[in-house]
């Protein structure tokens, strides 16, 4: 049975997340400080301000938490601000700095409408997420990563998807798209790094 | 450049007592059935998102309706709004907390428009739908609180000016002079306050068939929802959204 730690920021409610990881039978558990349990993958949700988040996660002693975890190749998948604190700054809370596992910044884009809200299709070169349908809740985005697996277009194409080592994330918000959502978040914590 | 952001079709479940009811012209009230199995059926259809009106309307039934918020959330894989009397910030916390996506506010954002603003800073604009009523009377534009019962003597597209500035995330627009008519979308008004505003317009009120939907989205509505033409079995969301496909659109499916 695998085990999934969901990290609960305080900046909103986790119960789609954790139904849709519960509904592909894995077992959830929510977490506000580490414990010495062992999980299987690790899940940081989407929901708050950058800055916010950043905070808690220090506060929270999640840092060196993650950082091991990711060393041991254990599958991490970060939903939108939960992805985007990965790098290195953000336009949303510009005086603090991102934890910069990855290179590039959450910027506010030029979306025709803001916020981005709705179903847009991914362009991508692997299988499980070309031409796939997701839903998207967003002012910021990553415009360009290096690690970017998958990419949309609102105004301005962006990066839908990033992949490094074990770690996956996503822009959009797969406890909220379906079936495509559903195989997302399964592929993300059982995959570990096969693209590496 | 080419938009991958899709026009989105929304089903609207009218909930009154933890059951879904179908009304006509904001009044007569029928049982459709239970809000859970009903959404997710509208899932599996292909809908983009539910919307769930009146779930909250009376106090004594709050905790009910909270319950009932939570096991929505629980089973639904898409997103869903919920509306209908939240008078207050802390009801409008308690809904999002329970598990809705977003909230819907039409009175108390006419009565007490700080609310809209206080929302977006707490939780993202992302969270906020404004519903507007509006309803044409010799070729005025007049808005209506209370359930469709109540004037406001104001501007109304001031008033749409005002919710997209004050944090809004979408404005869900119900045409009153069309709605149970069976005669198609407003699209003129869609169009309209689409324009003039920098967040999505949700166009509702008026739908009857496949061809409303598609009229409503080649004139420029960003989402467009309907509730008796899916719930009298009439049409299936797949079947519209086929057609929109036939017909050029993207839609998602």
């Amino acid at each position: 049975m695998t085990n999934v730690l969901i990290i609960d920021t305080k900046a909103g409610n986790l119960f789609s997340l954790r139904a849709a990881i519960e509904r592909l039978g894995f077992n959830v558990t929510i977490l506000q400080q580490p414990n010495a349990e062992f999980f299987d993958a690790i899940v940081i949700p989407g929901q708050g301000r950058f800055g916010t988040v950043i905070n808690n996660i220090s506060k929270n002693r999640w840092l060196d938490y993650l950082k091991n975890a990711y060393e041991n190749k254990l599958p991490i998948l970060g939903i939108c601000v939960g992805m985007q604190i990965f790098f290195e700054a953000s336009d949303e809370d510009p005086n603090i700095n991102g934890l910069s596992w990855f290179k590039g910044k959450t910027q506010a884009l030029n979306f025709p409408k803001k916020p981005m809200v709705g179903w847009a299709t991914l362009s991508s070169q692997l299988k499980t997420w070309a031409n796939k349908s997701v839903y998207f809740v967003n002012s910021y985005a990553i415009k360009e990563s290096e690690h970017s697996i998958a990419e949309t277009t609102y105004g301005e194409t962006f990066c839908a998807a990033i992949k490094k080592g074990s770690f996956t994330g996503v822009q959009f918000h797969p406890e909220k798209s379906s079936e495509v959502g559903s195989q997302i978040i399964f592929e993300a914590l059982t995959a570990g790094n096969t693209n590496d | 450049m080419i938009n991958c952001l899709m026009p989105r079709v929304i089903v609207c479940l009218d909930v009154d007592n933890g059951r879904v009811v179908k009304g006509t012209n904001f009044k007569q009230l029928k049982d459709m059935g239970d809000p859970v199995e009903l959404a997710v059926e509208y899932e599996k259809q292909g809908a983009d998102e539910i919307v769930f009106l009146d779930i909250s309307a009376s106090n004594e039934k709050r905790p009910t309706a909270l319950k009932l918020v939570t096991d929505i959330a629980n089973h639904l894989s898409i997103p869903f709004t919920v509306g209908g009397g939240l008078k207050k910030l802390n009801d409008v916390k308690a809904f999002l907390d329970a598990g809705a996506d977003k909230v819907a506010l039409n009175t108390t954002a006419v009565l007490k428009p700080e609310i809209i603003d206080q929302t977006a800073l707490a939780y993202g604009s992302q969270c906020v739908v404004v519903a507007i009523d509006v309803d044409k009377k010799n070729e005025e534009l007049k808005y209506y609180i209370n359930g469709g019962r109540k004037l406001v003597d104001k501007d109304f597209y001031q008033w749409t000016k005002e919710v997209a500035d004050r944090g809004a995330g979408e404005i869900l627009l119900t045409a009153m002079h069309k709605d149970g008519t069976g005669s198609g979308f407003d699209n003129e008004l869609t169009q309209s306050i689409s324009q003039q505003v920098s967040v999505q317009v949700i166009a509702s009120g008026g739908a009857k068939n496949e061809q409303h939907f598609l009229e409503a989205f080649q004139q420029g509505a960003d989402a467009c929802l309907a509730a008796g033409m899916f719930h009298s079995g009439e049409y299936r969301v797949d079947q519209v959204k086929q057609y929109l496909i036939d017909n050029g659109l993207q839609v998602r499916i």
